[in-house]
């Protein structure tokens, strides 16, 4: 036991949602349908406990064979033999009537060796099956509460903390009668459930009660990982824990390293802000991506993270090569990290723990998504998707990274909202538009900077171009278009780009309005 | 207990040795063990694969489906063969485990067994060369 007073399980992910660990007095239950993972978790706490805590530890089966518990831990790397050798682990095999009994006995077999081994952990598989011994040996009949209560103290009396497994009938967690006595004399209560996601199948951990101590609350993923064992990723939408004050930076910063287009944001953006650049499939969005994070890896040496569910690393570097952009060598150093993961079957509180590890093992300062599109058709769901983007915000926030979200419109020319399939853009500080614009036959690109929190933005919307080297602004004098420069269209982002008329000289001097 | 399916590695044998067992014949196995009958055999393999026991000879018998009476003798001759070693009695129930401190040679003959026994032919070829437990009238006449 910790000095907290709190046990750690050593299971990954699940102290950390347990706030620490459980309340050493604390019976645990864990209950969920047959396939949920009870016994995993169940073999998991005694063996973490013996290798990470030293914490010798029983594990009492009625029904499972010891040898498959043994084979089946082997495939997670657990030499549960070579613990019971060392005897800091014992697998008994038993009956629940001899469980109960032994466990009431003053020459218990099972307590004088757990006593021998000095075991602080018991893990017993099936606590239901004792339901049917409700007889004790002296012809007593006792209820099923009272047969736990019973066995509850005799634990508590040998100072063992005790986790007990209970299978579930129900898929959607509703007890059977008598194992509601359980539940509500349990301490700590953790629900297991697989369930089916159209046909993928998810397994989530729940922290039902815990007495003595906050937690999680909610659904966390759950994964079986094979060489490892359980792994819970808590949900993305779980609130930080509060933090005193929130870090807020008044270092203004170059982006983009591109004087023009630096001058537009305002002279740059806040260090720790957040950014959602805004356009139609090819319009520029990665390359500007591309370009923030060799800004900051060359010329400010912050360390960057590109977020990508459409494109793989190679393809990444391929495209920025093409215009002189070179990754590679940013790459290869880890000054800039780049991550790819499918959008296939995509579980995002995992995803999610994926990606606040690798900001915090590389001291990420820059990070880019891109984009945010792809994670809305890979989440389907438009709660857990705005849960996401909310903990990112909020994440980024705490952690002061310049953060810049890419987000696919739909629209391919003029835009009449910014995220039509969820409204986010409220809550990042800055807004870039990249738009196409149509003049004459041809296409251009156009920058504007809609929103930038804090500084003095320039609200001209402004060509440019993709070349080598990435994105450059044209300047206003030299603009190409041959018939009118940018200056001589209205309503650009309205879908309908306008040429002003030209001011006609009449006869007397005269200006009047020429034809449209 | 949940599996993590393919990436399941097997489990080396219950009877771990480093050395590597030259090839014996099953009869000598069986005689390097002293075992002659099914019912020594099946409380054997039963208190192998289940590491620590916690039960009485009763509740054996039942999980493999013979007498109390065979069971309870057999596991007294396991004992007495130091194959087996038993805890004192607690309630009517005892610790049974597999002797660790068996002789090598000993280890050697059950590993063997063990291993023949994993494949449905190997349990055919032990169930031919061991004797079926005898019935009641059986033992009585081998009394007599």
């Amino acid at each position: 036991m910790a000095k907290d007073g709190l046990i750690k399980t050593g299971i990954k992910g699940l102290d950390s949602i347990l706030l620490g660990g459980i309340p050493g007095t604390n019976v645990i239950l864990v209950q969920g349908v047959s396939g949920s993972g009870k016994t995993l978790m169940g073999v998991e706490f005694i063996y973490r406990g013996v290798v990470l805590y030293n914490e010798p530890g029983l594990i009492v089966v009625f029904e499972t064979n010891p040898d498959k518990i043994i084979r089946d831990a082997a495939g997670f790397g657990w030499n549960l033999d070579e613990l019971q050798r060392q005897k800091k682990l014992q697998i008994i095999f038993t009956s629940p009537e001899v469980f109960d009994q032994e466990l009431r006995s003053p020459d218990s077999l099972l307590l004088e060796t757990a006593k021998e081994m000095g075991a602080q952990r018991i893990f017993v598989d099936g606590i239901g099956l004792l339901k049917n011994n409700l007889v004790d040996s002296h012809s007593v009949h006792r209820t099923y509460r009272e047969l736990l209560q019973q066995l509850i103290e005799s634990l508590n009396r040998e100072n063992l903390t005790a986790m007990f497994s209970l299978e579930l009938c129900n898929p959607h967690g509703s007890i059977a009668a008598a194992a509601e006595s359980i539940d509500s004399i349990a301490d700590t209560v953790i629900q297991l459930a697989r369930e089916r996601h159209g046909r993928r199948v998810q397994r989530s951990l729940e922290i039902l009660k815990s007495r003595g101590q906050d937690y999680e609350g909610g659904a966390h993923t759950m994964y079986v990982t094979g060489g490892r064992g359980l792994e819970i990723f808590r949900r993305v939408q779980a609130p930080l824990p509060a933090k005193s004050k929130q870090p807020t930076s008044s270092i203004m910063r170059s982006v983009i390293g591109v004087e023009a287009i630096d001058s537009l944001i305002g002279g740059g953006i806040f260090d720790g802000s957040t950014t959602m650049v805004v356009g139609v499939s090819g319009v520029g969005k990665t390359v500007l991506a591309t370009q923030i994070l060799r800004e900051g890896s060359l010329k400010q040496k912050t360390r960057g993270l590109l977020i990508s569910l459409d494109e793989h690393p190679a393809q990444i570097i391929r495209n920025a090569q093409t215009i002189g952009l070179n990754l590679e060598e940013q790459v290869a150093d880890g000054t800039i990290q780049i991550l790819f993961e499918s959008p296939q079957e995509l579980d995002i509180d995992s995803h999610y723990a994926r990606i606040v590890q690798l900001i915090e093992e590389q001291d990420i300062q820059r990070m880019v998504i891109d984009g945010m599109t792809s994670y809305s058709t890979a989440i389907g769901e438009i709660g857990v998707y705005r849960d996401f983007f909310h903990a990112m915000v909020a994440y980024s926030k705490q952690r002061l990274m310049t953060t810049f979200f890419n987000y696919e419109n739909p629209e391919f020319l003029g835009i009449s909202s910014y995220m039509p399939d969820f409204p986010l853009s409220s809550i990042v500080d800055n807004l870039i538009l990249l738009s196409l614009v149509e003049i004459n036959n041809s296409l251009h690109r156009c920058i504007s900077v809609v929103k930038s929190r804090g500084s003095k933005h320039s609200l001209d919307t402004r060509e440019f171009v993709i070349g080598q080297g990435g994105i450059s602004l044209l300047p206003l004098e030299q603009n190409p278009v041959p018939a009118l420069p940018l200056q001589g269209y209205s309503s650009l982002l309205s879908r309908a780009p306008t040429r002003f008329s030209l001011p006609t000289r009449i006869d007397n001097g005269a200006t009047a309005e020429g034809k449209k | 207990m949940t599996s993590a399916g393919e990436q399941l590695q097997p489990r080396a044998n219950v009877i771990i040795e480093d050395e590597k067992p030259r090839e014996l014949s099953l009869q000598e196995c069986l005689d390097g063990v002293g075992i002659s009958q099914l019912s020594e055999w099946d409380v054997l393999i039963f208190v192998c694969r289940h590491g620590a026991s916690l039960m009485s000879a009763d509740k054996i018998a039942r999980l493999i489906g013979y007498p109390s009476v065979i069971v309870s003798d057999v596991l007294d001759r396991l004992e007495r063969e130091k194959l087996i070693e038993c805890s004192r009695p607690s309630r009517g129930v005892r610790f049974f485990r597999i002797l660790t401190s068996m002789d090598s040679r000993h280890w050697l003959y059950l590993r063997q067994l063990v291993s023949l026994s994993e494949s449905r032919a190997g349990r055919l070829q032990l169930a031919e060369r061991l004797k079926a437990p005898l019935s009641d009238s059986g033992r009585k006449e081998q009394a007599s």
